[in-house]
């Protein structure tokens, strides 16, 4: 027999013995992680000789709602429960807390879980189904004790369902010494979009934040440290990692984005952060800090793609498949001449229309559009306005280029003042 | 302390202050200038000494608030939740959102009466500034409103320059704070219960249920964390601190005029203003007035806003401004609700506005002992607050403050609904 209960009816129910009397009441359904992480291994029940655990045997639905325990052993004869920190207690660690939907992909709030129960003759076997997090299960613990079970049963089933199959949820557990573990069924928390793990992590307190950035991967966590609009959180989820492990989360950013975000944190935690950094990496983002904030040094980016002026598009393709800089900053492919002499830029889209053999220079744009490293904000995003930029080449006082700034960050600055 | 440092650690208090500062000065609301008014206009200067103590109690508790928002990242109906469970956190918010709705109708009628006396009938007023409110939370930013709000801080100054143009007793004021009350006040007067009821007043107009659920949301909003705390905390003491500057020139402007010239019965706030016209000039009353009004828009702006973010918090709907009306439904509905409700009750004629007021007052003293005592339980937990936890000689101070302020609180609750001889 196969039946769904809910979590919030489980608790509290008796557990009676051969004549119908009641021996204790269920206080927490707890899973052996180690076990199977989605079957409870035993019920910690209230008795009145304290608190003992009993194996999930023996669950029956009482007809009009409810569920009943049944246990012939006398309770002298129950376990002691054993404390182990592996151990998932539902009451405790799920119910009321906050959850990652790795589908939905926000965070949500656990108002019930939903129990799969098979009785096979004197064995029970109860797995989590779903996660409640809507209006059945906030009624169902409302009205509980106050109006019926049978009555809250058919006013529940009116209610819209809101729930996450368990393989979608990610669980932040803060144990009492404020270690935070991140359990996690299925690593999805990667293949969600940046943006939106971005909010995702606003969303958190500050423990599970943390908790969270830490089990993302390099490149993940530096696409998210990007997409997080307010500096304090980002300096506040670094300073919250190891210096190493910052040091390669930054070393995987735009160096534009670094160096923003190293300049924002305090000095101790700066300098750590770089003296861990590969040296290239560290250089690019070394030399980007020494530039004001609000020029268009401040704002570039060092990451491009540069060709000779003798290059063909087969240079320009393989310089492209060699590259590991952002995507945004590949539309466009320079060409610099000795000392780095800034010639001209060639679209992506023009070279792939041409054939491999094609000389780049007959390709180049009519018009070469630049900047100076001290261009002020209101100018260079003027350029880009008024030529439809999705790129702008920076140069110095000896036309060498610099870097580029890339469309989205001017959409990043111009949001920024609105 | 060397500039450099001083420097250092004034830029940091700058970048934390606000939510401090803000709370503790919306507690100046309609309704508490009223309760300073009347305490300033029923007994001079007799009433200063409670100041202090209410102070330090103010202080007492915010902290505690800013603390766990710092340490934890979250709200306080999001930790009674985790803690404690649905079914407490859904009957709080209840409470909460209906004693909330009373606070806001209140502010509607500052803002009717404060215009009032400005010949702007209130059928112009009250909906004009209803939208406004609305659309600065809706249409705004956090920052921005934040500065709005720190502004609006700013101007309850114009109390202070009122009570100086009141031209007090300045000597007797500083002995009224700083010793307590002469015996008489207590032993053979024979208004003795009205004095008590009123004393309690002043002391209870101090601390409301919102209050902590807002400052702890907004430190947490802020980005605040264990290590800027110190500043964080810093704000707190100097919000409580000049609110009850601002509270203390309230009831010397009205002792120095009012009371002296024996006008004791205030039955509002605009009474109070109207009073001071002949008596401390044309400035002091339009500088009172104005003051009115501000402090009610203010209200009437965080109220419905604080009330709508605490109950998504605790029961997990979508919350945010930053979220559209389409993503977070229920926390625009609850938002708008307040405000249209609110308005709408102070236009109908006839309405019986002060036992609405009455009421939620009276709801206000029963939610804030549960709340305080929550606050209490949560803050002492290792597992949440780890080394945060409250001292031993804190706690000591603590729970002394919330046992009287509750002591407080239930006689005022009961001074409400007492049968009148």
């Amino acid at each position: 027999m196969e039946s769904i209960i809910a979590l919030s009816e489980l608790l509290g129910s008796p557990v009676v013995d051969a004549n119908g009397g009641i021996r204790g009441r269920v206080r927490e359904a707890v899973i052996n992680r180690q076990e199977d992480p989605q079957r409870i291994s035993g019920f910690l029940v209230k008795s009145r000789r304290g608190m003992r655990m009993l194996p999930p045997s023996r669950v029956h639905v009482v007809p009009g709602g409810g569920v009943m325990i049944r246990n012939d052993h006398p309770p002298e004869e129950w376990a002691e429960p054993v404390n182990s920190a592996d151990d998932l207690h539902l009451d405790r660690d799920l119910l009321d807390q906050q959850i990652i939907d790795v589908n939905g992909r926000k965070v949500v709030r656990v108002n019930d879980v939903d129990l799969k129960l098979e009785t096979v003759g004197n064995i029970s076997n109860i797995r989590i189904n779903e996660v409640d997090v809507g209006p059945r299960g906030a009624v169902r613990r409302l009205l509980k004790g106050l109006v019926p079970r049978g009555t809250i049963r058919t006013l529940v089933e009116k209610l819209a369902i809101k729930s996450i199959p368990f393989e979608f949820v990610n669980m932040i557990e803060v144990d009492p010494a404020r270690r935070v573990r991140l359990k996690i069924q299925h690593d999805r928390l990667n293949d969600i979009h940046p943006a939106e793990l971005a909010d995702i992590l606003e969303d958190l307190g500050s423990a599970q934040r943390e908790a969270v950035f830490e089990t993302l991967d390099e490149e993940t966590a530096a696409e998210t440290i990007e997409e997080i609009e307010d500096p304090k959180l980002q300096q506040s989820l670094m300073e919250s990692l190891e210096h190493d492990h910052a040091a390669d989360i930054v070393e995987e950013m735009d160096p534009d984005a670094a160096a923003d975000l190293l300049a924002g944190l305090d000095s101790y935690h700066s300098v750590q952060i770089l003296e861990e950094m590969e040296q290239a990496e560290r250089e690019e983002v070394q030399e980007l800090l020494e530039f004001d904030k609000n020029t268009a040094a401040g704002h570039m980016t060092t990451d491009y793609i540069a060709v000779p002026p003798d290059a063909t598009c087969r240079t320009a393709i393989d310089a492209l498949q060699k590259y590991e800089g952002g995507v945004e900053t590949i539309g466009t492919v320079y060409v610099v001449g000795k000392d780095e002499t800034l010639v001209g830029a060639v679209p992506l889209s023009k070279i792939a229309m041409s054939v491999p053999d094609e000389p780049l220079k007959p390709l180049m744009m009519d018009v070469l559009i630049t900047c100076r490293m001290n261009s002020k904000e209101k100018d260079f995003a003027e350029l880009f306005d008024k030529y439809n930029l999705t790129s702008l080449p920076v140069v110095d006082d000896k036309g060498k280029l610099a870097g580029i700034i890339t469309a989205d960050d001017v959409i990043g600055m111009l949001r920024d003042r609105v | 302390m060397n500039w450099k440092k001083f420097r250092t650690g004034f830029l940091l208090f700058l970048a934390v202050a606000g939510p401090g500062i803000i709370t503790a000065n919306v507690d100046n609301d309609a309704g508490g200038i009223l309760t300073y008014s009347q305490a300033g206009a029923q007994y001079g200067y007799a009433l200063l000494w409670t100041m202090i103590p209410t102070t330090i109690a103010l202080i007492v508790v915010q902290e505690m608030c800013a603390r766990m928002g710092a340490v934890t990242g979250k709200g306080l109906s999001d930790l009674i939740r985790e803690e404690y469970g649905l079914r407490i956190t859904f009957v709080m918010m209840f409470l909460l959102v209906v004693c909330n709705f009373g606070n806001v109708v209140c502010e509607f009628a500052g803002v009717a009466e404060s215009l009032q006396l400005f010949d702007v009938s209130k059928y112009a007023s009250v909906p004009v500034v209803a939208v406004f409110v609305w659309a600065m939370v809706v249409k705004g930013n956090y920052k921005t409103v934040e500065k709005l709000f720190l502004l609006a801080s700013f101007f309850y100054i114009t109390y202070i320059i009122a009570g100086v143009m009141a031209h007090p007793d300045w000597r007797l004021t500083m002995v009224r704070l700083v010793t307590t009350p002469p015996k008489s006040d207590f032993v053979g007067n024979e208004y003795i219960q009205t004095y008590v009821y009123d004393v309690i007043g002043v002391v209870g107009t101090t601390i409301a249920p919102w209050m902590q659920f807002y400052l702890q949301s907004s430190i947490v909003e802020k980005g605040v964390g264990p290590k800027q705390y110190k500043a964080s905390r810093l704000d707190v003491i100097v919000g409580c601190i000049f609110t009850d500057v601002v509270a203390v020139f309230i009831i010397v402007a009205c002792a120095a005029t009012l009371y002296v010239n024996g006008i004791r019965d205030i039955k509002s706030a605009s009474d109070a203003a109207l009073a001071l016209k002949p008596l401390a000039g044309q400035w002091a009353f339009i500088l009172f007035s104005f003051g009115l009004l501000n402090a009610s828009v203010f209200a009437a702006s965080i109220l419905p806003l604080s009330t709508a973010y605490t109950v998504c918090e605790g029961l997990g709907f979508e919350s945010g401004v930053d979220k559209k009306f389409s993503e977070a439904p229920f926390f625009y509905w609850l938002y708008t609700g307040l405000i249209v409700a609110g308005a709408l009750v102070v236009l109908i004629p006839n309405f019986p506005l002060i036992k609405v007021i009455l009421f939620s007052q009276v709801l206000n003293g029963i939610l804030l002992p549960f709340i305080l005592i929550f606050m209490l339980m949560l803050i002492n937990k290792h597992d949440l607050m780890g080394e945060h936890v409250n001292t031993k000689m804190f706690n000591l101070v603590a729970w002394t403050t919330v046992v009287v302020m509750n002591v407080l609180t239930l006689v005022l609750v009961y001074s409400y609904i007492r049968p009148k001889q």
